[in-house]
């Protein structure tokens, strides 16, 4: 049997664009590498808990009447119904900076505005040209890399407004070392501050199994641990995939969302040489509901940076602990109060190191721990002390995120190289997705949808 | 169909799309989208549930006849004439 359109994996952008196919044509395949789906954006079971592998926030929150906005055109075009999700808004997010005064925001980008006008006050007329700048821009054409750090800083005339404002940008979704493209600024800008954050009233699980069941409505089939190991091609078309069990399947056409150097992989037997990555470790505690009493109720996530430069780069050491992310999932405005919550810590991680040292089982596993505790103590000056309420804990590396997602480097947010276009070089394969350039859960579905639109549809 | 037909199919269409489209005050010589508020997304929609529900190909240099429901009406006619 022959596919007319094959999706190889099944993350976010590539359940979204499966589903768009599906809702037209009969016979679109979905393969999983993964005994799960969902990508980066998973969950497991440990200590008879749910827990979410990626999930901190959704960026690019609208109300339901909002009809242009990211989220409301992403259901449209799923046919997916608004009142079918139920969303938790977040309550309030900081940066925390070394020698500076915190900055709030939250989904009333009002906030953010006072909250330079008050310890930025030389800022603010500055930041209101920032936004007036940004709005001129179309981040969609494709343009050649432009320094957002260095057309910011000129703009508001202020260096720790501007590396504050960046931190969460680079945090949530930035593949380069310590700046951003331009364009990418203005898209997270806009998905983080403009916009802002929520996440499901659930679990990540629930929003998943919601989409695969509309998928399947639709028709459309899903093959799970199916690994590709191959793309069948001659010259710029392909033919089809094969996977590690020796199966061949055969198709019209293929959107890849698995990256562009794990694309590249399965069409060349050559070595495929890849740039460096950005990897990070994350922590989860679960902790009694009790230690509430001595944490913020009112924070959903904090950006922090102890050092006196703020540094978004491959560490030299396994972890740069003097930067990161702290999440709290029970603090957005709706979550059902349970007698366990979470909280979790992401930091920037060198995953060569974390590689070399996996060979060594034990040592790989006791350092894990150490990072763990070194996290905790990290976590305690910012956010309050609640180690003795601690019931269970979860660490990740980059070698973590490798093994479940695949993706090379463990890199979460893909390739410094992205495709804008989708356009590989060949008649009948595109590629979606993270390193199609946007990021985050609604922009990587809205790629796999737009790819679709653009490419597929149009020759199905 | 005939073209009140068509027309109808076309409402049917985008109130598919967008529960909440308001049909009230729709001029049938004025632009589809704009009236709409539908974008270039929405409006990729109405030619894929055509070819979907009549197997129909509209090509894209003929997007431009699907911009007014009278317009849509007009182009469409030949092409339904037997559905």
């Amino acid at each position: 049997m022959k596919f007319p359109l094959l999706v190889i994996g099944g993350g976010p952008s590539g359940i979204a664009a499966a589903i768009r196919a599906a809702r037209f044509v009969p016979g679109v395949l979905l393969l999983e590498k993964h005994s799960r789906l969902g990508g980066l954006n998973s969950y497991f079971y440990r200590n008879k808990t749910l827990f979410e592998t990626g999930l901190h926030a959704i960026t690019n929150y609208a109300p339901p009447g909002a009809k242009a906005a990211p989220l409301n055109r992403l259901l449209r075009q799923l046919k997916l119904k608004r009142k079918d999700f139920s969303f938790c808004q977040q309550y309030r997010s900081e940066i925390t900076f070394l020698n500076s005064e915190s900055l709030f925001f939250s989904n009333d980008f009002n906030l953010l505005k006072t909250e330079i006008q008050e310890k930025f006050p030389h800022c603010i007329d500055p930041f209101q040209r920032l936004i007036d700048f940004l709005d001129t821009l179309n981040p969609f054409i494709p343009s050649p890399f432009r320094s957002a750090k260095k057309i910011v800083t000129e703009i508001l005339g202020d260096k720790l407004l501007t590396e504050m404002l960046l931190c969460p940008l680079m945090y949530y979704g930035s593949s380069h070392e310590n700046d951003m493209d331009l364009n990418q600024f203005a898209i997270m800008f806009q998905a983080i501050y403009e916009q802002g954050m929520f996440r499901p009233k659930t679990t990540i699980k629930d929003f998943l199994d919601h989409l695969i069941g509309h998928y399947k409505n639709f028709g459309g089939e899903i093959r799970k641990n199916s690994d590709v190991v191959k793309i069948i091609h001659k010259n710029s078309k392909i033919y089809g995939v094969e996977l590690h069990s020796g199966e061949v399947i055969e198709c019209d056409q293929i959107l890849s969302t698995i990256g562009f150097d794990e694309t590249r992989k399965l069409l060349s037997d050559e070595q495929v040489t890849v740039l460096p990555r950005l990897g990070f470790t994350e922590t989860i505690y679960q902790v009694k509901a009790d230690a509430h009493l001595m944490l913020p109720l009112d924070k959903t996530i904090v950006f922090f940076n102890n050092s006196e430069k703020f540094s978004y780069k491959r560490p030299d050491d396994f972890v740069d602990y003097s930067s990161g992310v702290i999440c709290f999932p029970a603090n957005f405005d709706g979550i059902e109060k349970k007698p366990c919550f979470e909280i979790r810590a992401t930091h920037l991680a060198n995953y060569s190191k974390w590689k070399a040292i996996s060979a060594d089982k034990n040592a790989y596993a006791d350092l894990k721990v150490v990072s763990s505790h070194k996290t905790l103590r990290c976590l305690q000056n910012i956010v309050g002390n609640f180690s003795s309420n601690i019931v269970y804990e979860n660490t990740f590396t980059p070698i973590t995120v490798e093994r479940y997602t695949a993706k090379i480097a463990g890199a979460i947010y893909g390739s410094p190289v992205k495709v804008k276009d989708g356009d590989i070089g060949f008649s009948n394969l595109f590629l979606a997705g993270t390193d199609q350039g946007f990021l985050g859960i609604i922009g990587s579905m809205l790629s796999g949808v737009s790819i679709i639109n653009q490419h597929i549809l149009p020759k199905l | 169909m005939t073209s009140e037909e068509i027309k109808n199919l076309i409402l049917e269409i985008i109130e598919d799309i967008d529960d909440e489209a308001d049909f009230e005050s729709l001029n049938p010589d004025e632009p589809l989208r704009d009236q709409l508020d539908l974008d270039s997304m929405d409006f990729l929609d109405i030619v894929m549930e055509l070819r979907k529900r009549h197997q129909l190909q509209i090509p894209e240099e003929d997007y431009p006849n699907l911009a007014t429901l009278n317009s849509c009406a007009v182009y469409l006619e030949p092409l339904l004439r037997n559905a």
